[in-house]
């Protein structure tokens, strides 16, 4: 070593004061590229939990998992995703996937920590610096990897439909059935909406498949009316399906699957003479009978449950048909006879059998009934029409909506005349006013509040618009009248009635609450109609019930637990007599639940 | 530039020209003729730049395509030359003689694809997968979880929940399926 070797490391201080060569470039700034894909965000409002997310990502990196505040309601899961950061590989597929377009990724990529356990973390629950993030990538506009369009049924045209009671929707072919199927991504959201909790990604992936018998099956274990709630079911599922939470590519609001009518392809696929292959026997006899009132489908529900069970089921029905409100309240061109006949056909052939003409308070008590049976359902909905309670309401050309339809089943003249007014919101107001159409009346529906509250589905009310109805909203019925005899004098006039109405303007009385319709004053009309069709809702006729048969009746209802038991242990009691949802699949759904509840009845009573 | 199409069909075999948008166009030659191509290219008809080369894996038809962007800056034009070869033999002649940035192309491809170049200098070092082990990650039949659970110890504690399940015990425990 000589001294050169000992001086050179300290020559490079001559340098120590100059000004550097190199520029100062801070590492703090440096941001992601516009679209960069970095840590998810997720708008957790928008998100429906459906766990598309984590069915795509091809790393399991995403679990859905409970969050706390977030309850679990109908069409939201209430379950979000976490991203698990050690599995992630930013491929992005997650917020190309996702339905409802919540999940999207922050330009954001730098993130430090001793804690291994925090790169595990639910976007949009834990704050995150880049929550509120512009940059980063999101699915690129008009780019969906789901079709936010449904397959379009085919339908007559309206000009056509109101000339017969020919059925409107022609249904799907195979080919669009399957078309349609395939936007199913089985999240299962929908379930939970369903009143009968229909397996529906189960029969969605058999008709998928091509699997119509297995589909079939699927539909028989929770629902033995697959014809008719394949055509006029509410159909709340689709409300919650988690394709229709989301825009399409063309920005619209995605179209949910149409489960419904899947549910009615694969019906119409199978033949009544195949149904054997499908659908389960009835069991062994169990010795035990069972009596069902009403025909409807919440009482033939039960009575298929039931005789399922290998119990004896004996069904009265005060008309000459079954399927109550299905062929008595729904016109053919929505659910044709045909249809209802098979549903019914099937639950016949296994052995339940339905008394035609027996009135059940008439032509026996139901005191005798509960006599001679093991248990009894009762299921006889609501059939007594809510009057207008106006002065004149008792008027001859005054018409109960469900009475006209009804009179339509049974191929009767309606004798309408030629100008209608349909005083109701809805589906009986609805099926009245395109009954009236078809019989070749003029029809105006007079509603008290406006088009959006009407409770008719919002597909009944654009078709009855389509076919020519006219809608007048805010209308307020005060009385009707009798036409003067001076105008009524004249040769060959209809017999007619006179409507006065008041026109109203919605008011926000409460917050919270809907607003009221509030008449406008002065602003009263009256309108000259050869009918009125009065269709604002139907009560139940609990005349069959006696104070001795032990039913404990609370506001017009039986008193019923959740598994449909009246206070009487061996009566139960569902359908629209005692539910809020009035409809088919609730009826369906409370005569499911209550054939089980009396299966367990009268096994424990054979022991 | 019909005169291009011309020669190049008749010298190389160069077919399906397209025309994407003003100043960039695409044309296919076969791998085999592709250096003497892309040679032509830069020295007689003044695409004299590489701008990048790449390639796409085409799982279902069982080839890579393997894209050259090439540029004439005095014409202000672009072309894309495609090309492609089998995946299951996945080689072909480097151009890094050419343009000599290219060996940085090719050595992305090697470790990202699998494909060689052989003569390439440096083409089978590491690329930016330090200590990378598996197979080429950008092939599409790579299985990542497979590969990550193969490779990776799973942190316990996670559990997921199945949203029909979830609704049911949340909104109607009581009811039997």
């Amino acid at each position: 070593m000589n001294i050169k070797d000992f001086i050179a490391p300290f020559a490079v201080w001559k340098r120590a004061f100059e000004k550097p060569f190199t520029v100062r470039k801070p590492i703090d700034e440096r941001p992601g590229a516009p679209r960069y894909r970095g840590f998810h965000i997720n708008d957790a409002k928008a998100c429906v939990g459906c766990g598309s997310c984590e069915a795509i990502c091809m790393n399991q990196a995403i679990d859905l998992v409970p969050v706390a505040g977030l309850p679990a309601k109908e069409g939201d899961s209430g379950l979000r995703p976490r991203v698990d950061y050690g599995r992630c590989c930013w491929c992005a597929l997650c917020v190309d996937i996702c339905p409802s377009g919540s999940l999207g990724m922050s330009n954001e990529y730098v993130w430090v920590d001793a804690d291994p356990e925090v790169f595990r973390y639910t976007p949009g629950v834990e704050a995150k610096p880049w929550d509120k993030s512009e940059l980063g990538y999101r699915r690129a506009e008009g780019y969906r990897l789901l079709d936010g369009q449904r397959v379009a049924m085919p339908e007559l045209d309206h000009q056509a439909a109101v000339q017969s009671f020919l059925e409107l929707v022609r249904g799907y072919s195979r080919q669009q059935a399957e078309r349609e199927a395939d936007r199913c991504v089985a999240c299962g959201l929908c379930v939970a909406s369903c009143p009968a909790h229909m397996d529906i990604p189960g029969y969605i992936k058999a008709v998928r498949d091509g699997q119509l018998d297995e589909g079939l099956n699927l539909l028989y274990e929770t629902n033995p009316f697959p014809e008719a709630c394949g055509r006029i079911c509410t159909h709340r599922c689709e409300a919650a399906c988690s394709i229709g939470a989301g825009t399409g590519a063309d920005g619209e609001p995605a179209d949910p699957v149409a489960i419904r009518w899947l549910k009615r392809y694969i019906a119409d696929q199978v033949e009544l003479a195949d149904y054997g292959r499908a659908l389960p026997r009835a069991e062994p006899d169990s010795g035990r009978r069972v009596a069902v009132v009403g025909a409807g489908p919440g009482g033939l529900a039960a009575a298929y449950y039931l005789r399922l069970q290998g119990h004896a089921v004996t069904v009265l029905e005060k008309d000459e048909a079954g399927g109550g409100m299905l062929r008595y309240g729904i016109p053919e061109y929505r659910l044709p006879y045909p249809a209802l006949d098979k549903d019914i056909a099937w639950i016949q052939s296994l052995g339940v059998d339905i008394r035609y003409g027996t009135a059940v308070g008439v032509d026996l008590s139901l005191a005798d009934l509960a006599a001679s049976h093991d248990a009894v359902y009762l299921s006889t909905g609501l059939p007594a029409p809510y009057r207008l309670d106006v002065p004149g309401d008792d008027h001859p050309r005054v018409l109960d909506g469900v009475a006209v339809l009804a009179a339509a089943t049974r191929g009767q003249s309606l004798g309408l005349g030629k100008t209608v007014a349909v005083v109701g919101g809805g589906n009986v107001a609805m099926d009245a006013a395109r009954t009236a159409l078809r019989a070749g009346c003029a029809v105006d529906i007079l509603y008290r509040r406006r088009e959006a509250d009407m409770p008719a589905d919002p597909d009944e009310i654009r078709e009855a618009k389509a076919e020519g109805a006219r809608l007048v909203e805010k209308a307020i019925p005060l009385e009707v009248k009798a036409i003067p005899l001076e105008v009524k004098a004249i040769p060959g006039d209809p017999a007619g009635a006179l409507v006065a109405w008041n026109e109203a303007r919605m008011v926000q009385k409460e917050d919270g609450q809907r607003p009221v319709p509030e008449p406008i004053p002065g602003a009263v009309h009256e309108d000259r109609y050869d009918s009125i069709i009065a269709a604002i809702g139907q009560g139940p006729d609990l005349a069959f019930v006696a104070e001795s048969d032990g039913i404990e009746i609370r506001r017009f209802k039986p008193v019923v637990a959740s598994d449909g038991r009246t206070s009487r242990a061996t009566i139960f009691a569902g359908g629209d007599l005692t539910n809020e949802r009035k409809d088919a699949i609730s009826a369906i759904a409370d005569g499911h639940r209550a054939a089980l509840a009396m299966d367990r009845l009268l096994r424990a009573k054979g022991n | 530039m019909k005169e291009l199409i011309t020669s190049l069909a008749n010298r190389y075999g160069v077919r399906d020209w397209k025309d994407l948008k003003a100043g960039q166009a695409a044309c296919f030659v076969d791998s085999g003729r592709l250096r003497d191509c892309l040679r032509w290219l830069r020295d007689e008809a003044g695409y004299a730049h590489l701008s990048f080369a790449t390639a796409i894996d085409q799982l279902e038809r069982g080839v890579f395509t393997l894209t050259y962007a090439l540029r004439n800056h005095e014409r202000g034009h672009s072309l894309l030359v495609h090309s492609e070869i089998d995946r299951t033999r996945p080689v072909v002649d480097s151009i890094h003689r050419l343009w000599a940035q290219a060996w940085t192309y090719q050595r992305e491809m090697k470790e990202w694809y699998g494909i060689d170049f052989p003569g390439s200098p440096r083409v089978d070092e590491e690329f930016v997968l330090e200590g990378w082990q598996g197979p080429p990650m950008m092939r599409r039949d790579f299985d990542s979880l497979a590969y990550s659970d193969a490779t990776y110890a799973e942190r316990p504690g996670r559990a997921s929940s199945d949203p029909a399940e979830h609704m049911k015990r949340e909104l109607y425990p009581e009811e039997q399926a």
